[in-house]
């Protein structure tokens, strides 16, 4: 079994290492955070391993026998930790809002040429937005019924409560992360991403609203493709559904809304924006070691 | 002579801004270059000009503007010569690159960031921003009627620790009554020693007199659109202020002035002036936000369900501006639960 470690001790590595400890692909073997008072850390006491306290640069002595990582710390911090590990062969899922990694959507690896994964250990995988991750895959099954694609529009509303600092700190990264997703999945230059925080007490689930303009359209197939992509997308996130089936705006303008809804490892379901990018994160490290697999068998 | 003449007094016009709400983002560059030679001459202190959701908002899920924002922003900029260029920017719509730094270009005046009104924190890196540019930064709490007092304190001194000059409470709802608007502003008055702004609409028909109670207790930043042109049924009229300001002597500037900009209004767009409508004064009782009217009305009459048992759903929902694409959902699953009762006979109509 593949053996990786959580880099980043707050909620969504707390998330991740419950995750992990209930996977069938990987062995968590340990947290790395930076206090010894993270209550993330104590969390996992006995649970794995090894706990680290002081930052990567200090545990640099025992990650030979680490395959991959999952990095939940910070988009500064990332750039850091890739600069270690890139040295070390060594895979990693970037939770974070860095960019540094490729951005990967786990249901469209091997449909768009942009998302092959690496044939070696060496790679960095970006999990983009939850935005991003939510929108993907639909925007990808939509264009696919319209003959010409003139825009696309992807709106998203989350709770407040699962909105972290960074977040609220810098929205812009937000929205040109995901405007660059959506460029990339429609080939679309037209694309326009928004982000909106609802302070409802009790919080409200993630909703995604994706829109598209253009000539040629098939809505019937659009409906079908869409559910379609609805199952591949619940095989790793099973709270993600269709709530507003595709419908048309105007004679070229089509669109459609989905409700993510979180897992609850560690996050409260509520946090379907956060849960998205845990689920995205387990499943594209499980493909990334499946591809090896494929890679070393075909020598 | 007048007693309590306020030369700080900013009346702050709106009409180019939240008036696109009311003709569904539809407000030409001609509109906005006539309206703006006309109201350059009125004594406004700034004219407010963009998308109703401000910069960057044009979208399939709020509308589509007929202009972009650079372009009504150049036109505008052509056209005032005395009266500053005013821009409203929501983070999660614009952005600091797509939509602040071509704004600083164009040369507007003064840069409003706006949040929910619980999400202060949200404006952060757009404040800072304009003030490294060194630019006039104004924070707006949307939907500030949420929040009690104390609550609304901390989110005005979020916006104030990361360098909003001033702080404007927008009652985009139209729910708050003077006796609100009176303790509200001068708690902040009293409490930061800033400017702050009202910016009223009249769901309740009380939004000139929102302004005014604002304005007692210590408000210098008056929003007001011509002809009240605004979401739902409309802003505080300005020439309506103007002219309360003037008989009440807070103010010296002539309401007359400010008619010329009003009448321009009122022959462009007859159709699309602003009423209390039941459904503003729902919008308004249910403390939902006014520019979803126009959606709520298409969707009601669509699935066929009662107007005032959607902005109830929508009520229930805690909806914050933006969430259009959700009113589908909300209209959609209201009109099964109706259609249900409908076959029980039940007269939804009562």
């Amino acid at each position: 079994m593949n053996r990786v470690v959580i880099i980043g001790s707050g909620n969504i590595g707390t998330d991740l290492g419950e995750r992990l400890l209930q996977s069938p692909d990987f062995q968590l073997v340990a947290l790395i955070g930076r206090r010894t008072d993270s209550p993330g850390i104590k969390r996992f006491v006995n649970r794995v391993e090894w706990l680290g306290e002081q930052g990567l640069q200090n545990e640099l002595g025992r990650l030979d026998d680490v395959d991959g990582f999952f990095d939940a710390s910070s988009a500064k911090d990332h750039v850091n930790h890739w600069e270690v590990l890139k040295l070390m062969n060594k895979w990693v899922i970037d939770l974070t809002p860095s960019r540094v990694g490729k951005p990967i959507v786990p249901t469209l690896v091997g449909k768009l040429n942009s998302m092959n994964l690496s044939e070696s250990d060496h790679a960095n995988y970006s999990m983009v937005t939850c935005g991003g991750q939510s929108s993907g895959p639909i925007i990808y099954s939509l264009i696919q019924c319209f003959s010409e694609v003139t825009a696309v529009e992807v709106s998203s509303s989350i709770a407040s409560k699962s909105a972290g600092p960074a977040t609220r700190k810098n929205i812009d990264e937000y929205v040109s992360s995901t405007e660059a997703l959506i460029k990339e999945v429609s080939g679309c230059n037209q694309a326009k991403a928004i982000l909106v925080l609802n302070p409802s007490i009790p919080p409200v689930h993630m909703r995604t609203t994706v829109t598209i303009q253009g000539n040629g359209i098939d809505l019937e197939n659009a409906k079908l493709k869409v559910r379609e992509e609805e199952l591949l997308m619940k095989s790793y996130i099973p709270g993600f559904d269709i709530i507003t089936e595709p419908f048309l705006l105007n004679e070229s303008t089509l669109t459609m809304t989905v409700s993510v809804k979180g897992s609850g490892y560690f996050l409260p379901p509520f946090a379907g924006n956060l849960d998205i990018i845990n689920s995205a994160a387990v499943e594209t490290a499980r493909l990334h070691v499946a591809n090896l697999m494929n890679v070393a068998q075909r020598g | 002579m007048l007693l309590n003449v306020d030369k700080d007094l900013k009346l702050y016009d709106v009409t180019l801004r939240d008036g696109n709400h009311a003709v569904r983002h539809q407000l030409s560059a001609d509109f906005v270059r006539k309206y703006c030679i006309a109201a350059d001459k009125s004594g406004a202190w700034a004219i407010e000009v963009g998308h109703g959701n401000g910069l960057g908002a044009s979208s399939y899920l709020v509308g589509q503007a007929l202009e972009s924002d650079y372009k009504l922003l150049a036109t505008a900029r052509e056209n005032l010569k005395q009266t500053k260029l005013a821009i409203h920017a929501i983070p999660g719509f614009a952005t600091i690159t797509k939509d602040l730094a071509p704004a600083i270009d164009l040369g507007v005046d003064i840069f409003r960031i706006a949040t929910h009104a619980t999400e202060a924190d949200t404006s952060q890196s757009h404040i800072e921003y304009l003030k490294s540019r060194d630019k006039t930064v104004h924070g707006v709490l949307m939907m500030n009627h949420v929040l009690g007092v104390s609550e609304l304190a901390l989110q005005v001194k979020t916006m104030i620790s990361f360098g909003a000059e001033a702080v404007i409470l927008m009652d985009s709802a139209g729910h708050l009554l003077p006796s609100d608007c009176k303790e509200r502003v001068g708690a902040l008055v009293e409490e930061f020693g800033i400017e702050i702004g009202m910016h009223a609409h009249n769901n309740l028909g009380v939004a000139a007199s929102n302004a005014t109670a604002a304005f007692e207790a210590g408000a210098r930043i008056i929003d007001g659109a011509s002809m009240g042109l605004g979401a739902g049924a409309g802003n505080a009229q300005l020439e309506i202020i103007v002219a309360l300001f003037e008989r009440v002597g807070f103010t010296d500037k002539s309401a007359l002035k400010f008619l010329p900009a009003s009448q321009i209004v009122n022959t462009s767009y007859q159709d699309n002036l602003p009423r209390v409508t039941s459904s503003s004064i729902m919008s308004g009782m249910y403390g939902v936000f006014s520019g979803y009217a126009p959606f709520v009305e298409a969707l009601a009459n669509k699935y066929q369900i009662e107007l005032g048992h959607l902005w109830a759903a929508l009520s229930e929902a805690n909806l914050v501006a933006g969430q259009e694409s959700i009113l589908i959902e909300i209209a959609q699953s209201l009109a099964v639960k109706e259609s249900s009762k409908h076959s029980f006979g039940n007269d939804i109509n009562e």
